[in-house]
């Protein structure tokens, strides 16, 4: 049976650090995600992530066990993505739509409809979801992927859970124009 | 609210019995509200669908590489019994109780003989100098006993957290 993270951080605190690992691979690949979203390139992520599983390390003893560790390891994912981004002078802004639109343009011009996949489908999602903000990105990533309830989201952007739920209509409605204009109206293709 | 913002709230589960009975009617009924729904619905089913991107396959050994050159942390959080906090906070509200109960009862409320209550407690303790200087002596070895117990338990905690690293 899996260990709860309750209990892989309890033996974690007790000694055994080596556990850390398993908590590392249960989290992995959210925190990746998360962090690419911020940092628009593996390498980047890569690093981002790493770094905040050290910091969760550092920090495990000040972690409160009455709340979810992945609400408190995303938080520290979401500092951590914005630390890097400000060192990186990224601007917060959606990246310059015209040349990722630009981009885009040129893969779909080689893009066969009839050969038309999820997998390429979950490509070209990526890829909106890369044109939005930094914000509305993690917001649609840590709702839909990160299994975090608004008010949990809320707690890791540090923001009011009504502004959560405003903002993540809106990024999704963004999302839906960008996967609209990459997939001309076709949207409902998406799911066949 | 708006059309789409109804509709996310009715996709996502969030609004009351009424308003998603509202929403199935119009979704039924009405072709341009079908038509956002679907449109929405279908970005909700996509992103529940998408796969998380996977970092390297080194990452776990990467992340463990740099944890080891760590301090091992250890919980500050110190447990406190909240029912001996309970006793506590009993104790003193039941003695400060008592004590405006017997001042209240010895209270006398008319103005010419107002006086304010006095307790009489009579201490007749007759204890020569020998017994005082013996008693003096179980007091300083008990506690130099218990000031030994607590340096033993904190020497312990300190070995095994450096054994712990």
């Amino acid at each position: 049976m899996q260990q709860t993270d309750i209990a892989l951080i309890t033996e974690v605190l007790n000694g055994n650090t080596s556990v850390y690992a398993d908590l590392v691979k249960r989290h992995q690949r959210f925190v990746f995600t998360l962090a690419i979203r911020f940092a628009k390139n593996r390498e980047d992520a890569e690093e981002i992530a790493q770094d905040c599983f050290v910091k969760a390390y550092r920090a495990l003893g000040t972690f409160k066990q009455n709340a979810k560790f992945s609400t408190w390891l995303y938080t520290i994912t979401y500092t951590t993505a914005m630390t890097f981004l400000r060192k990186k002078r990224l601007s917060m802004q959606s990246i310059d739509e015209e040349e990722s639109l630009v981009q885009l343009q040129n893969h779909i011009s080689d893009y066969d409809a009839d050969a038309f996949d999820k997998k390429s489908a979950h490509i070209y999602l990526n890829q909106a979801i890369d044109m939005l903000s930094p914000d509305d990105a993690s917001i649609i990533t840590l709702f839909y992927k990160g299994e975090q309830s608004l008010e949990e989201i809320a707690l890791v952007l540090n923001m009011e859970s009504k502004t959560i739920k405003v903002k993540l209509h809106r990024a999704r409605l963004r999302l839906k124009e960008k996967i609209q204009y990459l997939l001309k109206d076709e949207v409902k293709d998406l799911i066949r | 609210m708006n059309v789409e913002d109804q509709i996310w709230d009715y996709i996502d589960g969030v609004c009351s019995d009424t308003q998603k009975q509202e929403i199935e009617t119009k979704i039924a009924n009405d072709i341009s509200f079908r038509k956002v729904y679907e449109e929405l619905k279908a970005i909700h089913t996509l992103m529940d669908a998408t796969d998380l991107d996977e970092p390297s396959m080194s990452f776990t050994r990467n992340v463990m590489e740099q944890v080891n050159l760590e301090i091992a942390p250890i919980s500050l959080k110190t447990k406190v019994d909240n029912r001996i906090i309970y006793s506590i906070a009993a104790f003193f509200i039941l003695s400060m109780l008592s004590i405006l109960i017997y001042a209240l009862a010895n209270t006398s409320f008319s103005t010419s003989d107002f006086k304010m209550p006095s307790i009489n407690v009579k201490v007749d303790l007759d204890i020569d100098a020998s017994t005082k200087r013996i008693g003096l002596q179980i007091f300083f070895f008990v506690d130099i006993i218990l000031g030994l117990v607590y340096l033993d338990k904190f020497l312990r905690k300190k070995m095994q957290v450096k054994s712990g690293l």
